[in-house]
C-alpha cells in the first residue's frame, strides 16, 4: 500500500504538488495561532476611530476589512474551515460510499436494491439548491455543506465500489474464504475492503473540493455563519462591502486564490490517482 | 414510610448545603445572551453596529454573542415568540421612512402602547399608564402646538425609561446623473430624501435624456391599489395611483386630488374633488369612485392590509358639486395622513367588478392579477418584467405633468452591480443604496458629474430589549445598557459618519415634532458601570452578577 | 433491442422520485425556523390580518392536512399561491424558465464546442510544452468558484472596459413583447454573453479532459499505427474514430450536465442580476416563501430527474453494448 503510493508520487508530478499544496494549508492551519498576527474576528479600533479599510501596513499585512478586522489573519484562520469542511466531507463520502458500496455489493438482493434505489433519490436532488434549504433548515453552519454532500455524493462512490466488488465476489480466494467459514463481516472488511480503498480514496479526495467550492457559494448567498471565518465568507464579506467598488483587490483576490488552490491539489492528487487506478478497474 | 424517610433524608441535606447555596446563589449571574441582528448583507452598517455592541456589553461583565440570521427567522422570534419561555433578550431593530410617517402618532401610539404590548409592534412589552395617557392625548389633540408638548413629554419620558437603546438616524444617499438631470431639479421632502413623488414631477431631464431610471435592491412583489406589499412597491403605487391628499416636501399633508378639505368639525371633514380629472383608461374621476376607494377596504377579508387605515371612517356622504362627506367615528390628529393621503384612489367602474368577483372564492384583492393597471397619477403603468424591471409613462393629462416621458425601475439585487450600472449611466438615478456611503461619495468625487443628496431619515436604527424578561425589566440595567453605548462610534464606526445620533422616535427631519436636546446624554462604560454598580450588580470572575435576592426567574 | 416496457417501468419510477423528493421538501419547509408571515408585520399589522394570513396560507391545518393538499394540487399542476407575490407560483415559474434554460443550454454549447475541440488539440499535442501548460489551466479554471470568476469578469468586462452590461437581460426600457420575441432578440443575447462566458469557464474543463482521454486512447490502437503504415492521413482516421468513441461519453456528460448546470446556476444568476429559477428559489427559501419556493425546487429536480433519465436512454441507443433487459 505504501509502496504504491510512494510510485504514484515518483511518477506523478500533478499529485506531489497536489500533496507538496495540501501539506501547506495543513501547516498554516496548525500554526495558525502562531502565524495571525490578529485575532481574526476582532473589531480594530485606532486613536482616529474603527480602522477601516485600511492598506497593508506592517500590523495589518493585506489590510483590514469594512469592519476594521484584519484580513491577513482571516485568510490564515480561513484555512482550518477549509480542511475542516473538506477532509470531513471526503471521509463522509468515503465511509459512506465504501460502506454501501460494499455491503449492496457483497449480499446483494433487496438490500442492494433498496440502496440503489436510494441513490437514485439522492442523485434527483439538485446539489446547490439542497444545500440551501438545508441551510436554511438546520441553521446557517458550515457543517451543512458535509452533510449535504455525505447525503447527496455517496451514490457515485457508492456504485463504482459497488460494481468493483461484484467483480472481487466471484474471485477465487473470497470463495475458499467462504468455504473456510470466515464470517460475512469478516470476508467483507478484511478480503474485500482492502481492494477497494484506492477507490474510496479517490472519491474522498474529489469530495475536498466540491465541500471547498459549496461552502464558499452558500457562504456567498448569504446562507452561510456569520460568526464563522471562512474564505467563503471572507469572499461574501469583501463583496457585500464591495470591495469591487472600493478596488479592494487585496480584499477579495487572496481568497479566491485559496480557494483555487484547496480545490486545485484535489484535483491534481485524484488525476495522479486516476492515472494509476483506471488501468486495473478498466473492463 | 419510604416517602417519609425521602422527605427527612431531603431535609437533612438541604440544611447541610443550603448555607453554601444561599451564599453563592445570593448574586445570580446574569445569563448569557444572544443579540439578534439581520445578516450583513441585508445592512453592513446595523450589521457591524451589533458586532461593536456586542464587543462594548461584554466589558460590563456581559456574554453576548451576535446571532445574524436572516429576516423571518429574526422577526419570527422577537414578533412571534415574544411570550415564549426561550424568547429573545436584544435585537437590532429598525423603522424606516414612509411619507406617512412625517406624522408621530404611527410610531408613538403604536410602538409603545400598551395594547400593542401582547400582539402588536410594542413587542419590546413596555407598559406604561403614564405613557399611554400621552399616546392616547396626543392623537386627539388638533391643536399642533399643543400635540407637540404632549409629544415632547411622550419623547421623555421614554427616554428616562431607557425604552429602547436609539442609535441613528441615518443619512438616505441618493444620486443623480447630473448630465442627464438639471442639476437642483431633484426636490428633497423632509426625512424622505429627493426619492419622492415631487422629484419624479419636477426633475427636469436635459441632454437629450427622457426617462429616469431608477433602481431596487428589494423584488417588487405586487403592483396593485390594494395591497401594501414590499417596500420598492409603494414607490411605483403612489405615482400610478392618486390620492386625495399628498404629504409635501414639508412634511405636512396638502391637497391633491381634493381640491380642498374643511373640517366641519373634529369628526367631520368635508372634501372637494378637483374637477376635470380622468382615469388612465379616459373615463372621468368621480365623487362615486372616491367614495368606493374608501369603501373598498373596509371589507377588512377583501382588502386587509388596508383596512386598518379607514377603520376611524364612520361613513361617507356624497354632497354633491364634488364634495364628499366623511363621518369619524373619533377625532384624530393624523386622519389626514394615515388615511386620505394613504388610500389610493381606485376606478369603480374597473376594480368593483374584479372585487365583485373574489366574492366567496376565498382569494382576497390582493391576489388581483390585471393586465390593466388603472390609476389616475401622473405616470401610467406600460410594463413589468418580474425581477428586471418596471416601466411607467408619464401621464400628459394629468393637472401636475411630469417633465419626464418615463419613469424605469430596474430590479438589482445587489448594491455592487447597481452601483456599476449607476456609473456606467445604465441606472441614471441611485434611489436605493444601501451600502457603503464612502464608496459612493470616492464614486461621486472621481465621476464629477453626479449630484449626491444627503438627507437625515424620518426612521431609526436601535437595539430593542425585552422588558419581559429579567435583567430588562430593571430600568437601572436598561439604562446602563443603552448609555454604555458609544453614539459617536455609532455614528462614524458604524455607519461611517453617515447619520445623526438618534435619542427617540421622532426624527430631528420632522424637526417640529422632534424634541430639542433629546440627542444629547452622557454614554460611556464607565458611566454604565457606575449605573450597575449603585444598582446593586456586581461583577465576579469578570461576569456580571444580579443584585442579592434578586433572581431570574419570579 | 430495447424493451418499451422497461422504460415506461423507468419513467413511473422517476415519478416516484420525484415525489418522494417533493415529500422531504415540504416538511423541510414546514420545519424550518422563521415564519411566512413575518413579511407581514408592521406598525399597524393588526390580529385580525395575522388570522387573516393564516387562514389563506393554510397554516391552521395540520401538517398532515397541509401535506395531502400539497400532493393533491400538485398532481394538479397547481403549486398554489405565493406568500410573498400572491400570484399563482406556476406563473412565476413558467415566466422564470425560459431564462434559466437559455442561460444553461447557451453555455453548456460553448463549454462542449470549445472542449471537445481544444481536448482533440491537446490529446494531439501529448507531451509538449503546450499540453503540460494547459491541463493546469483547465483544472484551475474548474477549481475556481464561480461567483468569484463572475465578481472579477463584471469588473473588468463590464464596469472597466464597458464591453459588456452588467445584468438583466436587457437595458433599461426594452420591453419584449413575448416571450419568443425576448428569445429572438439579439439585444437579449447581448447580455446573455458574459453570464454565460463565466459559466462555460467553468464547464469545459469536463468536456475537454473526456475527448482528450479519448483521443489518446484511440492513438494507442493498433489501427492507427497500421493506418499510418499505409498512408492514410492519420489525423483524419484519430478524428473520425476518437470522435466516434467519444460520441457516448460526451454526450451523456452533456445531458447530465443540462440537469446539474440548472441547479447549480444560483450563484451566478445572482452576480448578473439574471432573472432565472436559481434566484427565484434563493428568494422564496429566504423569505420562508414555501409554495415559491417547493415549486421552484421541484422544478429543478425535475429537470434534473429527467436528464438523469435522458442520459439513460441515450446510453441505451448509442450503446450497442447496454441493452435495459441484460442491465436490470
Amino acid at each position: 500500500m505504501i509502496a504504491e503510493i510512494y510510485k504514484i508520487f515518483k511518477e506523478n508530478n500533478y499529485a506531489t504538488i497536489g500533496v507538496c499544496i495540501y501539506l501547506f494549508f495543513i501547516l498554516v492551519a496548525i500554526f495558525a495561532d502562531l502565524i495571525a498576527t490578529n485575532d481574526p474576528l476582532r473589531i480594530n479600533f485606532s486613536s482616529s476611530g474603527l480602522s477601516r479599510n485600511l492598506p497593508p501596513s506592517w500590523e495589518y499585512f493585506l489590510g483590514t476589512t469594512s469592519n476594521g478586522r484584519d484580513i491577513f489573519s482571516q485568510l490564515i484562520y480561513g484555512s482550518r474551515n477549509a480542511l475542516a469542511v473538506g477532509l470531513s466531507a471526503a471521509l463522509a463520502v468515503a465511509i459512506l460510499g465504501t460502506i454501501v458500496g460494499l455491503i449492496s455489493g457483497f449480499y446483494g438482493g433487496w438490500i442492494d436494491n433498496l440502496i440503489m434505489r436510494l441513490a437514485d433519490i439522492a442523485l434527483g436532488l439538485p446539489f446547490l439548491p439542497f444545500v440551501i434549504v438545508l441551510a436554511a433548515f438546520l441553521g446557517p453552519s458550515s457543517w451543512n455543506v458535509v452533510i449535504a454532500i455525505g447525503l447527496l455524493l455517496w451514490p457515485n462512490a457508492g456504485r463504482i465500489i459497488r460494481s468493483q466488488v461484484l467483480t472481487l465476489r466471484e474471485r477465487g480466494y473470497i470463495e475458499s474464504a467462504k468455504v473456510s467459514g470466515c464470517s460475512n463481516f469478516r470476508i467483507i472488511f478484511l478480503h474485500i475492503a482492502p481492494n477497494i480503498l484506492p477507490l474510496s480514496f479517490l472519491y474522498g479526495s474529489i469530495a475536498i473540493g466540491w465541500a471547498i467550492l459549496t461552502e464558499a457559494s452558500v457562504s456567498f448567498l448569504g446562507f452561510g455563519p456569520s460568526d464563522v471565518i471562512s474564505w467563503g465568507y471572507m469572499l461574501q464579506d469583501a463583496y457585500s462591502s464591495q470591495a469591487l467598488s472600493l478596488g479592494a483587490y487585496i480584499w477579495f483576490i487572496p481568497p479566491g486564490i485559496c480557494i483555487v488552490l484547496m480545490v486545485v491539489a484535489g484535483f491534481f492528487i485524484s488525476r495522479g490517482y486516476e492515472e494509476i487506478l483506471f488501468p486495473k478497474i478498466k473492463k | 414510610m419510604r416517602k417519609k424517610l425521602i422527605a427527612i433524608f431531603a431535609g437533612l441535606i438541604s440544611s447541610l448545603i443550603l448555607p453554601f447555596l444561599v451564599s453563592s446563589a445570593s448574586a445570580e449571574e446574569v445569563r448569557s445572551m444572544k443579540l439578534w441582528a439581520r445578516e450583513q448583507a441585508a445592512g453592513p452598517a446595523p450589521h457591524t453596529a451589533a458586532l461593536i455592541i456586542a464587543q462594548t456589553l461584554n466589558e460590563l461583565g456581559l456574554d453576548i454573542t451576535v446571532n445574524a440570521v436572516p429576516w423571518p427567522q429574526m422577526a419570527d422570534q422577537v414578533w412571534y415568540k415574544r411570550l415564549d419561555e426561550d424568547t429573545w433578550d436584544l435585537t437590532m431593530w429598525q423603522m424606516v421612512s414612509r411619507p406617512e410617517r412625517s406624522d408621530p402618532d404611527e410610531f408613538t401610539y403604536n410602538l409603545f402602547h400598551s395594547s400593542t404590548a401582547e400582539k402588536g409592534y410594542n413587542f419590546i412589552g413596555y407598559v406604561s399608564s403614564a405613557y399611554d395617557e400621552l399616546a392616547e392625548k396626543q392623537r386627539v389633540t388638533m391643536d399642533p402646538d399643543a400635540r407637540k408638548q404632549i409629544v415632547d413629554q411622550a419623547q421623555q419620558l421614554l427616554a428616562d425609561d431607557a425604552a429602547n437603546a436609539y442609535l441613528v438616524h441615518p443619512l438616505l444617499n441618493f444620486a443623480y446623473d447630473n448630465t442627464q438631470f438639471k442639476d437642483g431639479s431633484a426636490i428633497e421632502q423632509a426625512g424622505l430624501g429627493i426619492k419622492n413623488i415631487w422629484t419624479y414631477l419636477n426633475i427636469e431631464p436635459i441632454n437629450g435624456n427622457n426617462d429616469l431610471v431608477a433602481q431596487s435592491l428589494d423584488e417588487i412583489q405586487a403592483i396593485n391599489p390594494f395591497f401594501i406589499s414590499g417596500g420598492t412597491d409603494s414607490w411605483i403605487t403612489e405615482i400610478v395611483w392618486d390620492r386625495l391628499l399628498r404629504i409635501g416636501p414639508n412634511g405636512t399633508p396638502q391637497p391633491w386630488a381634493a381640491e380642498s378639505f374643511n373640517w366641519v368639525n373634529e369628526q367631520t371633514i368635508d372634501v372637494t374633488l378637483r374637477s376635470g380629472m380622468s382615469w388612465h383608461d379616459g373615463q372621468p374621476v368621480t365623487t362615486e369612485d372616491v367614495i368606493f376607494s374608501f369603501e373598498a377596504p373596509m371589507d377588512a377579508e377583501m382588502v386587509p392590509m388596508y383596512s386598518p387605515f379607514v377603520k376611524n371612517i364612520e361613513s361617507m356622504e356624497d354632497m354633491g358639486n364634488n364634495v364628499v362627506r366623511f363621518n369619524l367615528k373619533s377625532s384624530n390628529a393624523a386622519f389626514l395622513t394615515s388615511t386620505l393621503a394613504k388610500i389610493n384612489l381606485v376606478p369603480k367602474h374597473y376594480y368593483g367588478p374584479i372585487i365583485d368577483s373574489l366574492k366567496g372564492t376565498g382569494n382576497n384583492a390582493e391576489t388581483i392579477i390585471e393586465e390593466k393597471r388603472i390609476g389616475s397619477g401622473p405616470f401610467k403603468f406600460v410594463d413589468w418584467r418580474q425581477r428586471e424591471q418596471v416601466i411607467l409613462e408619464a401621464n400628459s393629462g394629468h393637472f401636475n405633468p411630469p417633465k419626464i416621458n418615463r419613469w424605469i425601475m430596474k430590479e438589482i439585487p445587489n448594491v455592487e452591480a447597481a452601483l456599476g450600472m449607476f456609473r456606467k449611466g445604465e441606472v441614471n438615478f441611485l434611489t436605493d443604496y444601501k451600502g457603503d456611503p464612502a464608496v459612493l461619495a470616492n464614486i461621486v468625487e472621481e465621476d464629477g458629474d453626479i449630484t449626491l443628496v444627503k438627507s437625515v431619515d424620518v426612521g431609526f436604527q436601535y437595539m430593542a430589549m425585552n422588558h419581559r424578561r429579567a435583567p430588562f425589566d430593571d430600568v437601572n440595567f436598561r439604562r446602563a445598557v443603552s448609555l454604555a453605548i458609544d453614539r459617536d462610534v455609532m455614528v462614524n464606526a458604524a455607519w461611517a459618519g453617515n447619520a445623526v445620533k438618534a435619542g427617540s422616535h421622532i426624527s430631528p427631519a420632522l424637526s417640529f415634532y422632534h424634541k430639542d436636546g433629546i440627542t444629547e446624554f452622557e454614554t460611556g462604560i464607565d458611566l454604565a458601570k457606575k449605573i450597575l454598580e449603585d444598582a446593586g450588580y456586581t461583577v465576579k470572575n469578570g461576569r456580571l452578577h444580579y443584585p442579592e435576592g434578586v433572581s431570574e426567574k419570579h | 433491442m430495447f424493451d418499451f416496457w422497461s422504460i415506461v417501468r423507468r419513467f413511473l419510477y422517476m415519478l416516484f422520485v420525484l415525489w418522494i423528493v417533493a415529500t422531504i421538501i415540504f416538511f423541510m419547509f414546514r420545519l424550518m425556523p422563521g415564519s411566512p408571515l413575518t413579511a407581514f408585520i408592521g406598525t399597524t399589522f393588526t390580529d385580525e390580518q395575522h388570522d387573516l394570513l393564516v387562514k389563506r396560507f393554510g397554516l391552521d391545518k395540520s401538517l398532515f392536512e397541509q401535506y395531502t393538499l400539497f400532493i393533491v394540487n400538485t398532481l394538479k399542476g397547481d403549486f398554489g399561491l405565493s406568500f410573498t407575490y400572491n400570484k399563482p407560483v406556476i406563473n412565476m415559474i413558467i415566466e422564470a424558465l425560459p431564462n434559466s434554460i437559455i442561460l444553461t443550454l447557451f453555455s453548456l454549447v460553448i463549454a462542449y464546442i470549445f472542449g471537445v475541440i481544444a481536448g482533440a488539440y491537446l490529446a494531439w499535442k501529448r507531451a509538449t510544452f503546450i499540453e503540460g501548460f494547459s491541463i493546469p489551466i483547465v483544472l484551475t479554471t474548474r477549481s475556481a468558484p464561480e461567483f468569484w470568476l463572475g465578481m472579477i469578469a463584471l469588473a473588468f468586462f463590464s464596469f472597466q472596459l464597458d464591453i459588456f452590461p452588467s445584468g438583466g437581460t436587457s437595458a433599461a426600457g426594452v420591453i419584449y413583447e413575448t416571450t419568443l420575441s425576448k428569445l429572438t432578440s439579439l439585444h437579449f443575447y447581448y447580455h446573455l454573453i458574459l453570464p454565460s462566458l463565466v459559466l462555460a469557464l467553468y464547464l469545459q474543463g469536463l468536456p475537454l479532459l473526456l475527448m482528450r482521454s479519448n483521443m489518446l486512447e484511440v492513438m494507442q490502437e493498433d489501427f492507427v499505427t497500421m493506418s499510418k503504415m499505409k498512408g492514410l492521413s492519420s489525423w483524419r482516421i484519430v478524428i473520425y474514430h476518437a470522435a466516434r468513441n467519444a460520441l457516448l461519453p460526451v454526450a451523456t456528460a452533456f445531458t447530465l450536465g443540462v440537469g446539474f448546470a440548472f441547479g447549480g446556476n444560483v450563484v451566478i444568476e445572482t452576480v448578473f442580476s439574471w432573472p432565472g429559477l436559481g434566484r427565484l428559489l434563493v428568494f422564496a427559501v429566504s423569505s420562508s416563501d414555501y409554495p415559491l419556493a417547493q415549486g421552484a425546487f421541484i422544478f429543478l429536480t425535475a429537470i434534473l430527474i429527467l436528464m438523469n433519465f435522458l442520459a439513460d436512454l441515450l446510453y441505451l441507443f448509442l450503446d450497442p453494448r447496454v441493452s435495459y433487459k441484460t442491465k436490470n
